[in-house]
């Protein structure tokens, strides 16, 4: 038995061994931007903890909520301070425990949530999830993130680095036999907000695929309502109002699409839990008429679509109010 | 509880601690931890179910008992067909009540007599064919008198809901796993060594290749009527594989967790994909199970048509395999497939002097010689077994005639997608698999291995890391639906 134990003691060794090595390799592009205060959550949550209790408004989503919505737009329309909290692949978890964290240092009287079904999938990328919590200050919210919003599988790969960066290993690995693709950089950030200048390209737009449906998502109904709720009773007891947005899609992908679950579920659920929700590919859609050219790529408006997005959010607030 | 979840990696290590270090004075002690431990695994899924697994130990423990103690023919007759009705009662019920209803209907409905569908919402509980067919096998040699029963209440519950076989077999025989039960375990350094290999492997096989392939060929046969002739042929080679890796994954794990803790479970696969013809398939692929159809099914209906001479052995071997494709699921597609795997014999048994079993549960592990004019055999049984898997994967028996007509009837093109990570994989493990096919799994070494140290460790390290990089999205073990 001594023996067997001591040799799976070693292989674990060297298991730990390695997983630190990864994390070094993988955390240390981070951790240089963090020391040059260029990291875009860190700056985020900075301003957070800093600026105590001056946004009105905050919006919260993935990355295409961090495109689509200009602070600066937003609050010389209606007169506020607000600030886009959108992080790369933030899920409905991750939106509701980082809105658990704001509440400590902010009262606003809005949350904008930006809805997307990947934003409740099974696939969960920990090493965004986890950059961002790990500028919580609550290390009990912390905990309760990788703990309760993501059971075992948050465990595991909050303890194994290789488990938390398998994408970018994976990516890194099947790059050394691929050409290099130009890597964008993404420096111009206001208030939270991305400015991109980008424009799809034609070769793009002809690879783009339909909008997320039932079928090509993993979309976790029980999850997304489970967590909605919660953010729904965090917010209404912070006396602050919701309101549901989706982020518009390119319209070529729309024609491609023959169904609009995405829109369907979101429009029922949410006037099941009576919640102000707007579709954006069609809230005053004369008026707001998007091209492929308002994005940068097959999801995200750039600075053209952004312009709109916000206005489309600013009238939407307007209609809440009157 | 999955063998590949978070949950089974602090449950194993607790219940290795406490058996090992904490337990170990006591064998009945030891037992009775493996009972609950074995509960727990299995409440971890469904809670309900575990009255089912409790009820069918007590039956089959008492029914074993009395058959052993009645000397009258009759009356041990009596108490076997109550084991025996209980068990299928059980399968009959949970597994086919709804496909026998919705048959039924569509047989009225096709004569003209019309009938309203009706079916009921029965939960399938998990591993009832494997536990209910080890506690019929049982009794059945029992009644033999093959086997003696067990007083000791204890060893036999956990014999009937031991965890590592508990979901997915493989389904051991009383004769082998029972008196491990009874019997004070030492912990074999070897054995435990050998099974942390076979559980590496297992799980290498599962993530890697079962659960990256599964979303892939999911695509395929979602969506067979717009794929091309050559992606269908794909689509079906990569079930094969996905479906090795997942069922031979499963089960080097189980075997390995089993040698954790002392215990020596009989082999379930044999490199099954390097058979040369569909009989050595059959010795090699699933082997508890086609050693428990041949010895309880095929060799009693061989005898009672023996008068037949070859046509009823045939019929013995057809009806049995049409069972084994029942037994997989309650579906038409299923019974095809089986019924396929029954018609391939006909050449086996026809051109025979002399069949005797469909398969064998006796140890072997001896190499196996080949020569380079074995090379079109084997791939000629591959693509039969694979012909099969697409009634076995397809939703439906139309979906899978829809699959079938478009790789015969179009000109196989390249296919509109490959799978080359999968692809990769695959290679390595089948390359591995090929050299290692003396042995019991594709990571084992023995005492006098001549790979140096260095290389075993750095093998074992680049397979962890592996699994942690390329793990596809969680799937369910195939054979947990069975």
């Amino acid at each position: 038995m001594k023996k067997f134990l001591k040799k799976l003691g070693l292989l674990f060794l060297i298991f730990i061994a390695v997983n630190v090595v990864i994390n070094y390799v993988y955390e240390s592009s981070a951790n240089k931007a963090i020391e040059n205060k260029t990291h875009k959550n860190y700056l985020k949550w900075t301003d957070i903890h800093k600026n105590k209790n001056s946004y009105d408004l905050v919006v919260m989503g993935a990355s295409r909520a961090y495109y689509a919505f200009s602070p600066t737009i937003i609050d010389s329309s209606l007169n506020i301070n607000s600030y886009n909290m959108g992080t790369s692949a933030q899920d409905i978890v991750e939106s509701y425990y980082s809105l658990k964290e704001i509440f400590e240092y902010q009262n606003p009287k809005y949350v904008v949530l930006d809805l997307f079904f990947p934003l409740s999938d099974n696939v969960h990328d920990y090493s965004q999830i986890f950059s961002n919590a790990s500028f919580f200050n609550s290390n009990k919210t912390k905990l309760e993130l990788i703990t309760e919003g993501y059971g075992g599988s948050g465990v595991a790969n909050y303890l194994m680095p290789a488990l938390k960066f398998n994408n970018y290993i994976k990516q890194d690995l099947l790059g050394l036999f691929k050409e290099k693709e130009a890597i964008k950089s993404e420096t111009n950030w206001i208030k939270g907000h991305l400015h991109d200048t980008v424009t799809v390209t034609d070769k793009q737009i002809l690879k783009f695929e339909p909008t997320h449906n039932f079928e090509n998502t993993a979309f976790d109904k029980k999850r997304f309502e489970k967590y909605f709720n919660k953010i729904k009773r965090l917010v209404e007891a912070n006396n602050a109002k919701i309101i549901c947005v989706r982020v518009p899609y390119p319209p070529s992908r729309l024609l491609l699409s023959d169904t609009d679950d995405e829109n369907e579920y979101y429009s029922n659920f949410m006037s099941k839990v009576n919640i102000p929700y707007f579709d954006l590919n069609s809230y005053k859609s004369d008026k707001y008429k998007y091209k492929d050219q308002d994005f940068a790529d097959y999801h995200h408006p750039n600075y053209k679509g952004a312009e709109k997005a916000s206005m489309q959010l600013v009238e939407a607030i307007n209609k809440l109010n009157k | 509880m999955l063998f590949n979840s978070f949950e089974f990696f602090i449950f194993l290590p607790i219940v290795f601690v406490l058996y090992w270090f904490v337990l170990n004075k006591n064998l009945s002690i030891q037992n009775i931890l493996l009972l609950v431990a074995s509960y727990v695994f299995y409440g971890w899924w469904d809670v309900r179910f575990l009255s089912l697994i409790m009820l069918s130990t007590i039956l089959d423990y008492y029914v074993g008992l009395k058959i052993h103690n009645t000397e009258e023919p009759k009356k041990r007759k009596h108490w076997l067909w109550l084991s025996m009705g209980f068990n299928l009662g059980l399968l009959c019920f949970f597994k086919y009540f709804n496909f026998f209803i919705d048959s039924w209907i569509t047989a009225f409905n096709s004569v003209g007599i019309e009938m309203d569908p009706f079916a009921l919402s029965i939960i399938l509980p998990v591993g009832i064919s494997f536990y209910t067919f080890q506690t019929m096998s049982y009794s059945l040699d029992i009644s033999k008198r093959r086997l003696e029963p067990t007083k000791d209440f204890v060893a036999f519950a956990t014999f009937v809901a031991f965890f590592p076989q508990l979901v997915a077999g493989p389904i051991e025989r009383a004769s082998n796993l029972l008196p491990q039960f009874l019997k004070r375990r030492k912990f074999d350094y070897y054995l435990a060594a050998d099974g942390l290999r076979q559980m590496l492997w297992g799980l290498f096989k599962k993530i890697i290749i079962a659960d990256n392939c599964a979303p892939y060929v999911n695509d395929i046969f979602a969506n067979y009527g717009s794929q091309s002739s050559g992606t269908l042929i794909l689509g079906v080679i990569v079930f094969a594989f996905q479906i090795y890796a997942d069922f031979s994954g499963y089960t080097d794990i189980a075997i390995g967790t089993a040698r954790l803790f002392g215990f020596d479970f009989k082999r379930n696969f044999n490199f099954p994909y390097f058979s040369r013809n569909i009989s050595e398939f059959w010795k090699k692929w699933h082997i508890s199970l086609s050693s428990w159809l041949n010895d309880y099914l095929f060799t009693p209906l061989a005898i009672e048509f023996r008068n037949y001479k070859k046509h009823g052995i045939f019929t013995a071997l057809f009806l049995t395999f049409l069972i084994s494709g029942l037994w997989h699921g309650a579906g038409w597609t299923f019974i095809i497939w089986g019924g396929l795997h029954g018609l391939y014999y006909i050449p086996v048994i026809y051109s025979k002097k002399r069949f005797t079993s469909i398969s064998t549960n006796k140890k072997t592990s001896k190499k196996e010689e080949y020569s380079l004019s074995d090379l079109p055999k084997i791939i000629l049984t591959f693509l039969m077994v694979c012909l099969t898997y697409i009634f076995f994967r397809a939703a439906s028996v139309a979906d899978a005639f829809g699959y079938i007509k478009i790789i015969f009837t179009e000109i196989p093109l390249w296919p509109s997608s490959v799978p080359y990570k999968s692809l990769f994989f695959i290679a390595v493990v089948m390359v591995t698999e090929w050299f290692q096919r003396g042995k019991e799994h594709g990571l084992q070494f023995n005492e006098d291995s001549k790979v140096p140290v260095y290389l075993r460790w750095t093998i074992y390290i680049l397979l962890l890391l592996t699994i942690l990089v390329f793990s596809g999205q969680q799937q369910e073990f195939i054979y947990f639906q069975f």
